[in-house]
């Protein structure tokens, strides 16, 4: 009878649960910050972060080919160092904006955007591999420098590009004009509850 | 509409920015100082009276302001060897004595002020690692190879 009891409260708790979460829904100032951030962080990527022609210069050999026919030690070594210095640093915005992007996925993408469950799995998979090769990358360009993984960079390069678009799929629908609407639809849908 | 026939108007002003005074400036280093120059440090607008007078004083900012985020463009897709060429031909071309023209430019660093307000981070962060190598190597090949002081 206790048992009977016991389980009988546990079923109503889970149906109140499933009640709540269902009217809840996302949330729309919280979901119309991350469509924001997430836009940003897809523009801060792919204008910023890795057009080839920006991610070649940085890692190009002909520039270490040219200090090394043409300058003394002390300036080679400048040269490593700060090369060392902008290849982790891109490496470390790489890594910061796809953790942005990540976090949108697995907050708010669901609630926007018409992906598959095999392109979201796709995705998360993409996502965990490209923030361990960044890691991985970090660590390596620090004990080695700027042209230790020239692979590496390309790989991580191409992949990161790769999930950009996917995620811009995602958000195709959000344009700049509904970037200027999404502060009044949240004002809007705040009055309505 | 207005927003198009703008676009099309700054193109315009541009195009002529281009062709009328950047084409006696043909490397992006000279381009990049003589645009930031047009620059006011306090506002971030950009001022040009010929531009001004032909199209309007917003519309010249516009296109300055495209005209330098070009240049730094240019300059940041530069190869190391063609930033020192770069570099090298503008310090000769301001007639400054060498050594006082790589010492100011090591301590003051005056490229940092050169790049567009709203230049990418990292290229602008790239492009002043450059700068700074470019200077190491002009200064390492005036200790190679130094110039005789004219009697």
């Amino acid at each position: 009878m206790i048992q009977l009891i016991l389980f009988s409260l546990i079923g109503a708790l889970l149906v109140f649960a499933l009640f709540f979460a269902m009217r809840r829904g996302p949330r729309t100032e919280g979901s119309s910050t991350a469509l924001v951030g997430a836009r940003q962080a897809l523009n801060s990527l792919q204008a910023g972060l890795l057009p080839p022609e920006l991610v070649e210069r940085i890692f190009a050999p002909e520039d270490y080919e040219f200090v090394a026919s043409q300058a003394p030690k002390d300036v080679r070594d400048l040269f490593c160092a700060e090369r060392k210095k902008v290849a982790i640093m891109w490496v470390d915005q790489v890594r910061q904006q796809i953790r942005s992007l990540m976090r949108f996925h697995l907050g708010s993408a669901r609630f926007h955007a018409g992906l598959s469950l095999q392109t979201e799995i796709g995705l998360a998979v993409d996502f965990t591999g490209l923030l361990i090769a960044c890691r991985a990358l970090q660590v390596l360009l620090y004990l080695r420098g700027a042209y230790s993984a020239p692979r590496m960079v390309g790989a991580t390069a191409a992949t990161a590009t790769r999930v950009c678009r996917i995620s811009e799929e995602s958000l195709a629908f959000l344009n700049a004009a509904s970037i200027g609407g999404l502060g009044d639809r949240s004002a809007g849908a705040a009055r309505l509850l | 509409m207005t927003v198009q026939l703008r676009r099309m108007d700054v193109q315009q002003a541009a195009n002529d920015l281009r062709h009328r005074t950047l084409a006696d400036i043909p490397r992006s280093l000279d381009r990049l100082i003589y645009l930031a120059s047009m620059r006011d440090y306090n506002t971030g607008l950009y001022y040009h009276d010929g531009l001004a007078s032909r199209f309007t004083q917003e519309v010249a900012c516009e296109a300055l302001a495209d005209c330098h985020r070009e240049a730094f463009r240019q300059l940041v897709g530069c190869s190391l060897e063609e930033l020192v060429h770069q570099m090298e031909a503008y310090m000769e071309s301001t007639c400054t004595n060498a050594s006082d023209f790589l010492t100011a430019w090591k301590k003051l660093e005056p490229y940092r002020v050169a790049v567009p307000v709203e230049s990418d981070p990292l290229s602008a962060q790239f492009l002043f690692s450059s700068f700074k190598i470019a200077l190491a190597i002009l200064e390492s090949r005036r200790h190679t190879h130094p110039v005789e002081p004219v009697a």
